[in-house]
């Protein structure tokens, strides 16, 4: 019940090829990544020889890890290994298979304007971008009511207040809001603490906190002022482009779908990412050469990359123990930020002929936000939502009719006939990724900012969560990777 | 979605009635809809911002979860829920989602959720489907157990014993599985003993009964 993500009535063949593709998604075009304890014992390969010492060990093969190793790569560097805890590479970016080629994201999916670092690395891996889908009128659902609505390209945001939070970004640097000359005043407050001094109307309040549970991880009351000042900072101290379609974070998507562009990296690669190798234990991390412990056996290096993000690390055991400030910020690090995202497809986008665009906004229901999701060419026609969680039931076949019946109200009968149906809760899923994006509480940068990014020993702090820009976002992840493949690579040439 | 409803509320009905012809009926109901909800939300949890909408997400609307493994808030006893957000806090009870959310609330805000989900009245596990032949043995095994003498008439629950009747089938099974295998611990370590001595067949019969148990009026 709860394991099953996936039904394709009409698609079950392309659904086996599918998951054949997905448990090593990396394996396109038979790149041969090494996977399964099964190899575990040829001892060839890089970092198997407990004498063997390699200059870099990267955890995580998502978009921050693999970065991070391409630039080694780039550099000349041979002697690293990438280890990663599932059976495929992407992390927090994954494609579901639809058939036919085609593909959705159940992870992130979208850049938008400022995100440089994301776009320079799709352009250098020859993938191309497209525009998100919002052209035609959005539903709008509440108890009976229904209306349809042409948003233009937007989320329909209260520009007075949006405008002040843009201009209070300016002062809260995206990178390390701690230092912001405000930090004292804001960071006491919650975003929802602000509100309430701004005179919001009924109407406009459950729009804000789906809003904010959508881009900060939490509903108002429990997001952090300061930290989501620092959002809007990255997004160019503009609050539409953090939080809008057209000419905004939501607003651009990659053919061939996210994943691609780790599954390319890890291409490159080879075996020196091995994947089911989690990484449980970490010790002599303050000497020479840091031991790290996996489930394939120990893995010895100099300096080691830690691509992922904080409440992770605090699922490894340190030998010594971290000291004070870093495990106390590991230990408070936010993971509750929903990430539930289903993808319903069709054998055609037929909204988009009745001049809907397959966009719903919910009231007080089980979708947050769903969203045209279609291939570039609308061939085939594919609805994401972002769900609440415990407001679906969690059985696939009751889930799968209840969001069916809603878009058929939305929509029309022809979301009678879907041709598949995915449903992933990430924060259930496997212990890999906990949840979505970090939700900052009040209070937290004050505490805990000064520790987020000096290395312990040989440990160097990487993961989306660690950029200086666009943090907990992908191109948040391919900056970090940058960043700490110089950090290496700057410490192996001083030892 | 924002813009859009004030502008509602200022046109008036009578003028969004020219606009959307036909629509008229279903923005009407709209409308309905957020003016009576809003009323009834703050009835219920006071005035926006709301606390409890950090919680609703992953435990329902007001505390009712149609989940089998996010657990339902509604009708715990006040006292437990507020000792299992300060375990949360403090490591005792372990989980990755909760620990760092409980760790950001003040005493007065424990207080305020424990009060406010314990105030909802339980309701039944609609989504779960039973099997008869697993709920018969489950009633059997928590019978023979006594598992009523701590978790009270119809295993509704009162101060640190929490309600289990009707509460999510895969929550209930990860608690008894983890109690079993000492990841999760209670003070006096009674629950934890009891888990012992039950098998993996056992803790799944129970689960089931349990989840498949309605919630008796009180
Ligand atoms: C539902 C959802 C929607 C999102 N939408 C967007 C969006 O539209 N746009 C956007 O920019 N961002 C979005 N994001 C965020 C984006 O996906 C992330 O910011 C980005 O992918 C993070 O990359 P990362 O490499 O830093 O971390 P991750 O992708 O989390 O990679 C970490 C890797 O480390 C592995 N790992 C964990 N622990 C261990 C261990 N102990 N040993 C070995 N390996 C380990 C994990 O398996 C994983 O592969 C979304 C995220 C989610 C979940
Ligand atoms: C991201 C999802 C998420 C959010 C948001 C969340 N919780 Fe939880 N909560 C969980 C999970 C998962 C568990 C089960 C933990 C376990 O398995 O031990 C849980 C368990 C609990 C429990 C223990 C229930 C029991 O029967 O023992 C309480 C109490 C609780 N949460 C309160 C809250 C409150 C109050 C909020 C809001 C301030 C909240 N939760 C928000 C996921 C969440
Ligand atoms: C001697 C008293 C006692 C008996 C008898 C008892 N329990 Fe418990 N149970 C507790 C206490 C106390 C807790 C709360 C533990 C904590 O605070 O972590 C608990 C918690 C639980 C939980 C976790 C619920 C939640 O919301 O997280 C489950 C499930 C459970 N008990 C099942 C049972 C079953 C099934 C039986 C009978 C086989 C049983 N208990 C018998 C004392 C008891």
């Amino acid at each position: 019940m709860a394991g099953k993500r996936t039904s394709t009535p009409y698609l079950d063949l392309k659904r086996r090829q599918m998951l054949k593709f997905a448990g090593a998604s990396a394996a396109i075009g038979g790149f041969g990544l090494c996977s399964g304890l099964a190899s575990a014992s040829e001892s060839t390969r890089p970092g198997d020889d407990a004498e063997d010492v390699l200059d870099v060990a990267i955890i995580g093969a998502g978009l921050a890890g693999l970065t991070a190793a391409r630039d080694l790569h780039l550099a000349g560097n041979r002697s690293f290994l990438v280890l990663e805890a599932r059976d495929r590479v992407g992390g927090r970016t994954l494609n579901f298979e639809v058939g036919d080629g085609h593909v959705s994201e159940v992870g992130g999916q979208w850049i938008g304007p400022g995100q440089t670092a994301v776009q320079d690395l799709a352009r250098q891996l020859d993938v191309g971008t497209f525009p998100q889908f919002y052209e035609g009128r959005t539903v709008v659902m509440g108890g009976d009511g229904r209306l349809e609505y042409d948003l233009g390209g937007t989320f329909g945001t209260d520009m007075t207040i949006a405008d002040k939070l843009s201009e209070m970004s300016h002062e809260v640097p995206s990178g390390a809001p701690w230092q912001s000359p405000k930090a004292a005043e804001w960071d006491r407050l919650s975003v929802g603490d602000w509100l309430a001094t701004q005179n919001v109307q009924p109407e406009d309040q459950s729009g804000w906190d789906a809003a904010l549970t959508l881009t900060g991880g939490v509903s108002v009351s429990k997001m952090g002022l300061l930290h989501y000042l620092s959002m809007i900072n990255s997004a160019d101290c503009d609050y539409e482009k953090l939080d809008s379609i057209k000419d905004s974070a939501q607003g651009t998507r990659l053919i061939g779908g996210s994943q691609i562009l780790s599954s390319k990296m890890a291409g490159v690669l080879g075996d020196q990412v091995r994947l089911q190798c989690p990484v449980r234990r970490i010790s002599g991390w303050d000497g020479e050469v840091v031991t790290l412990h996996t489930d394939q056996g120990r893995v010895r290096a100099r300096k080691v990359i830690m691509a992922i993000h904080p409440a992770l690390c605090n699922q490894i055991e340190y030998e010594p123990a971290l000291p004070a400030a870093r495990a106390a910020l590991q230990r408070a690090w936010p993971a509750h930020s929903p990430a539930r995202k289903i993808a319903m497809v069709y054998s055609r986008p037929f909204w988009r002929e009745k001049g809907l665009n397959g966009h719903i906004l919910m009231l007080d229901g089980p979708i947050i936000w769903a969203w045209d999701n279609s291939p570039p060419d609308g061939e085939i026609g594919i609805v994401n939502a972002f769900i609440s969680n415990a407001n679906l039931p969690s059985d696939h076949e009751t889930a799968r009719r209840t969001l069916m019946d809603i878009f058929a109200r939305a929509w029309g009968d022809e979301a009678l006939q879907p041709v598949a149906y995915h449903d992933q809760d990430w924060g259930r899923h496997d212990p890999w990724s906990l949840t979505c994006v970090s939700a900052i509480p009040p209070g937290f940068w004050s505490t805990h900012g000064e520790a987020l990014h000096p290395p312990c020993g040989n440990l160097f702090w990487s993961g989306t969560e660690t950029a200086d820009i666009w943090a907990g976002y992908m191109d948040g992840a391919v900056r970090s990777g940058h960043q700490s493949a110089l950090q290496v690579l700057n410490a192996l040439r001083q030892a | 979605m924002k813009k859009l409803i004030v502008l509602g509320v200022v046109a008036g009905f009578v003028a969004l009635l020219a606009c959307y012809g036909r629509d008229a009926l279903g923005l009407y109901r709209l409308m309905d809809h957020i003016a009576t909800s809003s009323e009834a939300k703050e009835a219920d949890s006071g005035s926006w911002p709301r606390l409890t909408d950090a919680c609703i997400g992953c435990h329902g609307r007001q505390g009712h979860s149609l989940h089998q493994g996010y657990p339902s808030l509604a009708g715990q006893p006040a006292p437990y829920l507020a000792s299992q957000l300060r375990r949360f806090a403090s490591g005792e009870r372990s989980n990755p989602n909760m620990g760092p959310l409980a760790m950001t609330l003040t005493e007065y805000e424990i207080q305020q959720l424990a009060g406010y989900f314990a105030r909802q009245s339980a309701i039944g596990n609609g989504s779960f489907k039973p099997e008869a032949a697993l709920v018969a043995r489950g009633e059997q095994l928590a019978a023979t157990a006594g598992c009523a003498a701590c978790h009270g008439d119809n295993l509704m629950g009162h101060d640190q014993f929490p309600r289990l009747a009707g509460q999510g089938h895969d929550y209930l099974l990860a608690q008894l599985n983890a109690f079993a295998q000492g990841s999760r611990k209670d003070p006096g370590g009674v629950m934890s003993a009891i888990a012992a001595t039950l098998s993996a067949d056992d803790r799944r019969a129970l689960a089931h009964y349990l989840a498949a148990l309605a919630p008796a009026e009180n």
